[in-house]
């Protein structure tokens, strides 16, 4: 029967084609029946007849089956039955062919119609559903609703031969442009289908039946889902949130209680009647130093939690990257063969806040002079521009039109200031050159190495990207570390110093 | 077995130092050289062990947290070879190495940070006790006189009668008087090893026990000490 489907297609070919077809089906027939006439009497080859009628129904339906049905018995009176050249209805024959071709023409094309009809019906429903089932897999899949909202919108559309239509996620009023379905799960308003006014009113009616009733329990699944996704992601924030407060307990008691039993014990050995000068000395230089140590941790401490609670604002002002540095070596007591400065005299000035970038360079150097066994870290700045830059920077020192050069100036990708701070210590390994700036990590335990608090990096690189720069770790094993700052030497729309 | 002798009157008694923590050290030296010790420094757990091997200490002070491993095993490496008294260092929220470094023999835990006199008197106490005095057949503390020999027990000369349990309770803390015996030794020493997660029946003793020899009307326990969480002390 395959080869016979192309009768049932559902939509019928022209009628014009139709018409033509049934002429000649009917011409073909009435040519037919002469050669039959020698083997069989020429009332019994209507049936030839019922050829035409029979296809012609099929295709094209009652009315041109029932004209072909017409044709055909006229063409056999006219051609065939006695007396041959004339239209005459003499006897019944005439009268039973002309109502055999018509009723098998009612019948045929009823049956053909039913069976379209059904195939239309099918076809309907596999769409539907393979619509469904791509809509749930856009709605339901993705990690965000919204996003996803446009493109099952636009399959809608596609699928069901839509202008236009829209699914919002909120009630929406329908006007002359468009026509709003309601989108509800029990009484609760989950969203609005809109589709162009030009829609026809079958798809609409199709639309409230078919498509707004799946459309609603995927909306509603998929808000379900992203509910549960939400509450997924929050509580896995907040076990973080719980394991880096554990490891801040465990951090300040351990790191807290040190500098205080050294403070305790040198302050008892202080009142020692043998002590010596020397010793003595050397007491209060361990209560200093263990002082200094805890009023750094107290200040990492805050400014971790300022970080943390993302209370860090920058006061930014215009301020020189050597002073910072200076600034921080005097800060951690440093000796001068503790670290090698070599600085770019010619450094321009950086728009940071001078405080939280002074605490970023302590934090940096003293972890860089903790791993440098013995040896002298380095310290190097020097400024890095891009051709485009330095020729709108030369226009911005000439006069004071800033504001206009401004527009044309690229982003300022290549135009920062680079500090190096190169230790010589044992390097980190590669699997751990991103974790030692999470808070509370301590690289290694090499011997004597996990004197710091753990904090000291992550709040570098915390101030560090609060003032628009950015802080990462160069390292192989055995060679040592670079720890490296990239300032932005200007912010667009700022002011240049005076 | 390798009672520590007494020091010679020459020689200060050695007492390892083991914290990698060198300011603290700095100061415990000199701490400990005011009290009548030598203090050798060592920073590593592996520095700690090799020290006590070449010049054999006669206490040891160790940190819990050590770069190169833990307190709890410096002392229980220590205790296979020697009886020496140890003190472990502990900070809050190392309860748990605490008592596992009691468990694996340490004397006593003093938590950071201390006063250093009272960590003198901890290793002076410790030391004490490390000395001999088995044969010690009545120990009278504070009022209280325990003859072991008689099994007897007076508070101000007026007899107490205890059962045997209380008794050998009794006579665990008060010879180990001044040290800290956690649940399981205790329920170990008097009940025997099998018995050491037993706790709520060594606290139900315990009660017993205060109700008959401590003082009516006091503040609190004068004679055994609660350690919360690690177990009991016999006052000095």
């Amino acid at each position: 029967m395959r080869p016979l489907t192309f009768l049932l297609a559902t939509e019928p070919p022209p009628r014009r084609a139709g018409v033509l077809v049934a002429v000649v089906a009917v011409a073909l027939c009435t040519l037919l029946i002469y050669p039959l006439k020698q083997v069989a009497p020429v009332v019994s080859l209507g049936v030839v007849y019922l050829l035409a009628v029979l296809i012609v129904s099929a295709i094209w339906g009652a009315l041109l089956g029932v004209f072909t049905a017409v044709l055909s018995a006229a063409a056999f009176n006219f051609f065939h039955l006695p007396p041959v050249g004339h239209f005459e209805i003499r006897n019944s024959s005439n009268w039973v062919a002309l109502i055999t071709f018509v009723v098998a023409a009612a019948l045929v094309s009823s049956i053909a119609e039913v069976t379209r009809a059904r195939t239309r019906d099918a076809d309907a429903r596999r769409r539907e559903a393979d619509l469904a089932a791509e809509m749930a897999r856009l709605l339901l899949r993705g990690n965000n609703l919204a996003e996803a909202l446009p493109t099952a919108a636009a399959r809608l559309a596609q699928a069901l031969e839509l202008n236009s239509a829209a699914i919002e996620m909120e009630a929406v009023e329908g006007d002359e442009r468009s026509v709003a379905f309601p989108l509800r799960e029990g009484t609760r308003r989950l969203g609005t289908l809109l589709v162009g006014t030009d829609t026809s009113e079958q798809s609409l009616r199709r639309l409230q039946e078919r498509v707004v009733p799946a459309l609603e329990a995927l909306l509603s699944a998929a808000l379900e889902r992203e509910r549960l996704l939400g509450g997924v992601v929050e509580t896995a924030a907040l076990r973080r949130a719980d394991t880096v407060k554990t490891a801040l307990l465990r951090a300040v008691s351990h790191d807290l209680r040190s500098p205080l039993t050294a403070i305790s014990a040198a302050g008892e050995a202080v009142g020692s009647p043998s002590l010596s000068p020397q010793e003595r000395e050397e007491m209060a230089a361990v209560i200093q130093e263990e002082a200094r140590r805890l009023s750094r941790l107290v200040d990492n401490l805050l400014d971790l939690s300022r970080l943390e609670a993302g209370a860090a604002e920058p006061r930014r002002d215009w301020t020189s990257v050597e002073d910072l540095i200076r600034a921080a070596l005097r800060e951690l007591a440093a000796r001068p063969e503790e670290f090698s400065l070599s600085i770019d005299p010619d450094l321009p000035l950086v728009s940071v806040d001078p405080v939280q970038m002074e605490r970023a360079f302590v934090n940096v150097l003293e972890n860089a002079r903790r791993h440098s066994g013995g040896f002298p870290v380095s310290v190097r700045g020097r400024a890095v521009r891009s051709l485009a830059h330095a020729r709108a920077r030369t226009v911005t020192a000439g006069g004071g039109r800033r504001a206009e050069e401004q527009a044309e100036e690229p982003t300022p990708a290549g135009d920062r200031v680079i500090v190096r701070v190169v230790d010589r210590g044992p390097g980190i390994p590669p699997a751990q050159l991103e974790r030692v700036f999470e808070p509370f990590y301590r690289a290694g335990t090499s011997a004597g190495g996990h004197r710091g608090s753990g904090l000291g990096l992550a709040i570098a690189r915390g101030f560090a990207e609060a003032n628009a720069g950015s802080l990462h770790v160069e390292s192989l094993p055995g060679q040592g570390a670079a720890f490296v700052f990239e300032l932005p030497l200007s912010e667009p729309g700022e002011e240049s110093p005076a | 077995m390798n009672t520590p002798a007494q020091p010679a009157a020459a020689r200060p008694p050695r007492v390892l130092v083991v914290d990698d923590e060198p300011q603290i050290v700095r100061a415990l030296k000199v701490v400990l050289r005011e009290a009548g010790f030598e203090a050798i420094p060592a920073e590593t757990a592996s520095e700690a062990l090799d020290l006590a091997a070449v010049r054999p200490p006669e206490a040891a002070i160790v940190d819990l947290v050590l770069p190169d491993g833990d307190g709890v095993e410096v002392t229980r490496t220590l205790r296979e070879w020697s009886e020496m008294p140890i003190l472990v260092l502990s900070a809050v929220g190392e309860e748990e190495q605490k008592v596992r470094a009691l468990e694996a023999g340490a004397d006593d835990y003093i938590t950071k940070p201390f006063g250093a006199r009272e960590l003198v008197a901890r290793l002076q106490a410790a030391l004490r006790r490390a000395a001999p005095s088995e044969d010690e057949p009545i120990i009278a503390v504070q009022g209280l006189e325990v003859d072991l020999a008689a099994r007897l027990v007076r508070r101000d000369s007026e007899p107490i009668h205890l059962t045997p349990i209380e008794f050998d309770l009794l006579r665990v803390l008060v010879r180990n008087r001044g040290r800290l015996m956690t649940h399981r030794k205790l329920l170990a020493e008097v009940w025997g090893p099998e018995y050491v997660d037993d706790i709520q029946p060594l606290r139900t003793h315990i009660a017993r026990l205060r109700a008959k020899i401590e003082p009516e009307g006091a503040a609190g326990p004068r004679y055994i000490v609660t350690d919360p969480g690690v177990g009991y002390r016999f006052s000095l």
